[in-house]
């Protein structure tokens, strides 16, 4: 890997003017209209938060390396896991890769100068940012303890500092809602001539129908933060039962969002994926239509998922059995999708680099953390795991497991792209086995520990655990590590990685066809797009070797 | 939903050069209307949703609270709940000229229109804001707050103060997009008299009717609902 | 780009009359629905109020929001919007119905008021404890 640092491998220099500094002085920065900019200062953002998340979780392994007392208090460990799980899905899954990549690579993909509304755009990253900052406050004077789903009637009753939490969540919706509306009319109205539906980029449809289930769903989670703060604030009686209220009415409202929320962060990884594996793979996407329509089924069918998450809580048996049987529809969409990956690779020209093995754990994650989802949908079965960390395991195999697959193998694939220079892939590939190894040791045994019976969100587990919590505590430090190593290399690729040029990889994309880094109105001439979106094969031809 | 939307990044490197108030990363001026259009269309596909939680508690409580829903209606205001009706529906009617106005170029006209709709909003609120205070008045209000048991039957006070939290929710949260949509009217007013806009460009008024539009739409509901049955 | 927007608006000057129509229809309607929303109709009562509050909306959506004469897909838009919206509301309404009554506040939805049951209304609330 070392390179002259003046010239890429194919004798590119790096472009003198480019987005990163056509405009100078940090009001640029703060004022600016470009996606791409925006695009990285999610990026720090959302990177901040994905760090403060996991020093949290980080907290609660250590805690959990002895059955009593280890560091902190119970009322402590509450907080802390109420606080893992605010700031990594509210700060960190659901703005992150739409907020990064979408940002960054759609109107690239589609061939045009902006996303549809680039003043929306900024607010969304502001709005994003007030939002958290609202949430971290309240974290910080008192925390809250209600768990990020803050059921009633506790979340009524504590004396935890939730209210800023709450309306923290209701901003953060906004920067969700502002960031679909943006990515749906720029997919709608800014494609480049010749571009149909069908010839978009998969990633482009990923984020397609991500945005929809943005739009639609967010606002009931907004709006039910809100109720519950206010019936903190003034004892409304809205849930609350000493009052007349329906509690599992909180839970229906609340989930009908949070399920759908889950899709909003798988699919864009899922898109990211069917990029990686094209260009890993070198070869036209196996079955294009199945993966683009499947990506806006999950969409929809997420919609009327949601009871799977409430089958104890006093729920209608109807009501579960219906949402036992949607839920395990989810699985089919996404079993198209692993077929299609699988398919696409088989026979490909695969490339051995950091992307790859992203691609394999994200496939083995998605698998068995599918899997498991579809067993937790067993309405019998769960009325045994629920609640337990057999839950906590299936979707950190998605959340952590997929969607992380797919951030990292996000960042790495278009590094070169987006800062113009390559990282190291050594390095790369070495804190990519640490991730996937570290998160299997982490959570595999949470499976083993949920099926055992130890419950979810208890501060003290029974003697009988303490081995397999033992155990998953050293791979998260497995996990923590591979983190470490990947901000200290690309960090380094920055400033002294090798000179990409526009196409280090040879790869197929609109975004390819422009400067690493591109000039800040994306394209010297805007493109045309007559070709389909994967071209390393001719229509009707297949690939007969294999090269490694 | 506002022209700045449309205000070009530079716009320099063209042939020629665009209009204020086109933006340079849209093909033409049709496609940027069309997409203007749906952004909003989007926009209020999302206050919909919001609304139908505060609607979905409105059904619920209904369900289980019957009595006190039927006999609660009965205490609020008919008349000024009608005449409110009729207020944003006249509104709505005058946005709608208002718009048609400044299509057709007759920029005076458009002001007139939305100033009348503004005066409508107006209106509408200090009858709410009338309503609000007898309530508060008799103890007509939410959860701990209820103390108008004299005025229900022994059934019906049962889930009078759920009645009243969603009264004072959905017509509360109403209020307030009838006072951001107001406002954005008379943002929109105050260009239109600057001449910025007219049948060359007028789709930011649109965007702004499409507003106060949805404002009455959830009015349409909220009023027989709470008031009537 | 000037023109195409005078050609939209050449085509589409429908003028005034359509907006004066229906603003009387909704008044209308209005009228119709105070009438009909304080009698009493038992259960009809609902259905009847919602049927004419549905009709004054979708005439505002089609004619005062322009939806008549334009867009597919923000048709699409506010159509899906609404119909997620229903979901929403009878899939967590349809729950509370279908629930084993003692789950639900107060044990169920209060009974009918009538001047027979008034007296054993008032005793209404939770269900007795098994074996008390």
């Amino acid at each position: 890997m070392a390179q002259s640092n003046d010239v890429s491998a194919d004798g590119a220099k790096y472009p003198a003017v480019h987005y990163m500094n056509a405009d100078a002085g940090i009001k640029s920065w703060f004022l600016t209209l470009d996606h791409k900019r925006i695009a990285l200062m999610y990026l720090v953002l959302t990177t901040l938060a994905f760090i403060v998340g996991g020093l949290f979780a980080m907290a609660l392994r250590i805690e959990h390396l002895t059955p009593d007392r280890t560091i902190m208090g119970a009322n402590t460990y509450n907080r802390m896991f109420t606080l893992h799980g605010v700031v990594m899905i509210f700060l960190f899954m659901i703005p992150a890769v739409p907020g990064v990549f979408g940002n960054f690579l759609l109107p690239l993909m589609l061939g045009a100068k902006d996303v549809a509304f680039p003043r929306l755009n900024l607010l969304s990253v502001y709005v994003y940012a007030a939002g958290a900052a609202l949430a971290l406050y309240g974290m910080a004077s008192g925390g809250a303890d209600a768990g990020w789903t803050f059921y009633v009637p506790y979340s009524l009753s504590t004396p935890a500092a939730l209210a800023p939490v709450l309306f923290g969540i209701f901003i953060l919706g906004f920067s969700s809602i502002l960031t679909g509306l943006n990515f749906i009319v720029t997919v709608h109205t800014l494609r480049a001539p010749g571009m149909t539906w069908m010839k978009m980029p998969l990633f482009v449809w990923a984020i397609y129908a991500t945005s929809i289930i943005q739009v639609l769903a967010t606002p009931v989670i907004g709006l039910t933060a809100v109720l519950v703060g206010i019936e903190r604030i003034f004892g409304f009686g809205f849930f609350d039962p000493s009052r007349g209220g329906d509690p599992v009415m909180f839970q229906h409202m609340f989930w009908f969002y949070s399920h759908p929320a889950v899709y909003i962060m798988v699919l864009p990884t899922m898109g990211v994926i069917s990029e990686l594996v094209t260009g890993t793979a070198r070869k036209n996407m196996f079955g294009y239509k199945a993966i683009a329509l499947s990506s806006l089924g999950i969409a929809f069918v997420g919609f009327f998922a949601w009871g799977h998450h409430m089958f104890v809580s006093g729920q209608s048996a109807l009501d579960a059995g219906s949402f036992a049987f949607i839920s395990m529809l989810v699985g089919v969409f996404t079993a198209i999708k692993v077929f299609n990956w699988v398919g696409t690779m088989y026979r490909g020209s695969i490339a051995i680099r950091t992307p790859l093995i992203y691609i394999c754990g994200f496939l083995f994650f998605i698998v068995f953390g599918g899997m498991t989802g579809i067993a937790l949908a067993t309405v019998s079965l769960d009325i045994h795991w629920h609640d337990t960390y057999f839950v906590v395991a299936h979707f950190h195999f998605i959340m952590v497991g997929a969607v992380i697959m797919g951030w990292l193998g996000a960042i790495h694939f278009w590094f070169p792209k987006m800062f113009g220079r390559m990282y190291h892939e050594g390095w790369g590939m070495v804190s990519a086995a640490f991730i996937v190894l570290g998160f299997n040791a982490t959570f595999i045994p949470q499976f083993l520990l949920g099926n055992a019976g130890q419950p979810r969100r208890y501060y003290m587990y029974d003697e009988r655990y303490w081995a397999l919590n033992v155990a998953s505590t050293a791979g998260s430090t497995l996990l923590a590590f591979g983190v470490l190593m990947i901000l200290i290399y690309l960090g380094y690729a920055l400033k002294n990685g090798a000179i990409a040029g526009d196409n280090p990889w040879d790869l197929a994309g609109l975004e390819w066809k422009t400067t690493s880094p591109p000039p800040k109105e994306n394209f010297e001439t805007p493109p045309t797009a007559e070709e389909d979106p994967y071209t390393y094969q001719k229509k009707g031809e297949t690939v007969e070797h294999v090269v490694i | 939903m506002s022209s700045s939307k449309a205000e070009p990044a530079g716009g320099h490197g063209h042939g020629h050069a665009l209009p204020w108030y086109q933006a340079h990363h849209f093909d033409s001026m049709e496609v940027q209307n069309h997409a203007v259009r749906l952004g909003m269309w989007l926009f209020l596909g999302t206050e919909v949703l919001l609304f139908a939680g505060l609607f979905l508690g409105y059904t619920v409580y209904r369900w289980l609270y019957h009595q006190s829903f039927h006999e609660a209606s009965r205490l609020l205001s008919l008349p000024l709940g009608t005449i409110n009706t009729i207020i944003l529906i006249t509104s709505s009617f005058t946005v709608a000229l208002g718009y048609h106005a400044i299509k057709v170029g007759k920029q005076k006209a458009c002001v007139g229109y939305l100033a009348f709709t503004i005066a409508c909003a107006g209106a509408f609120l200090v009858i709410k804001f009338f309503e609000y205070k007898h309530k508060f008045e008799v103890g007509e209000l939410p959860g701990r707050f209820f103390t108008a048991y004299h005025d229900f039957s022994p059934l019906g006070a049962k889930g009078a103060n759920l009645y009243y939290a969603i009264y004072f929710l959905a017509t509360g949260l109403h209020a307030f997009h009838v006072i951001v949509g107001a406002s954005i009217l008379a943002w929109l007013m105050v260009r239109v008299h600057k001449g910025k806009y007219g049948p060359h460009h007028y789709v930011p008024v649109e965007l702004g009717a499409l507003y106060w539009h949805l404002v009455d739409l959830v009015w349409i509901f909220l009023f027989p609902l709470l008031y009537l049955i | 780009m000037a023109e195409t927007t005078h050609k939209e608006a050449a085509h589409e000057d429908h003028g005034i009359g359509r907006y004066v129509l229906i603003w009387g229809i909704l008044l209308a309607f209005t009228l119709l629905t105070v009438f009909t929303g304080r009698m009493d109709l038992g259960a009809a009562n609902i259905f009847i109020a919602l049927a004419i509050a549905t009709t004054k909306a979708t005439l505002v959506v089609l004619f005062f929001m322009h939806l008549w004469d334009t867009g597919g897909v923000n048709r699409l838009v506010f159509v899906v919007s609404v119909l997620f919206a229903i979901v929403l509301i009878l899939g967590v309404f349809g729950d509370l119905t279908a629930r084993y009554a003692p789950t639900l506040p107060n044990g169920g939805p209060l009974p009918p008021h009538s001047a027979a049951g008034a007296a054993e209304a008032v005793e209404h609330g939770m269900p007795p404890i098994p074996g008390h």
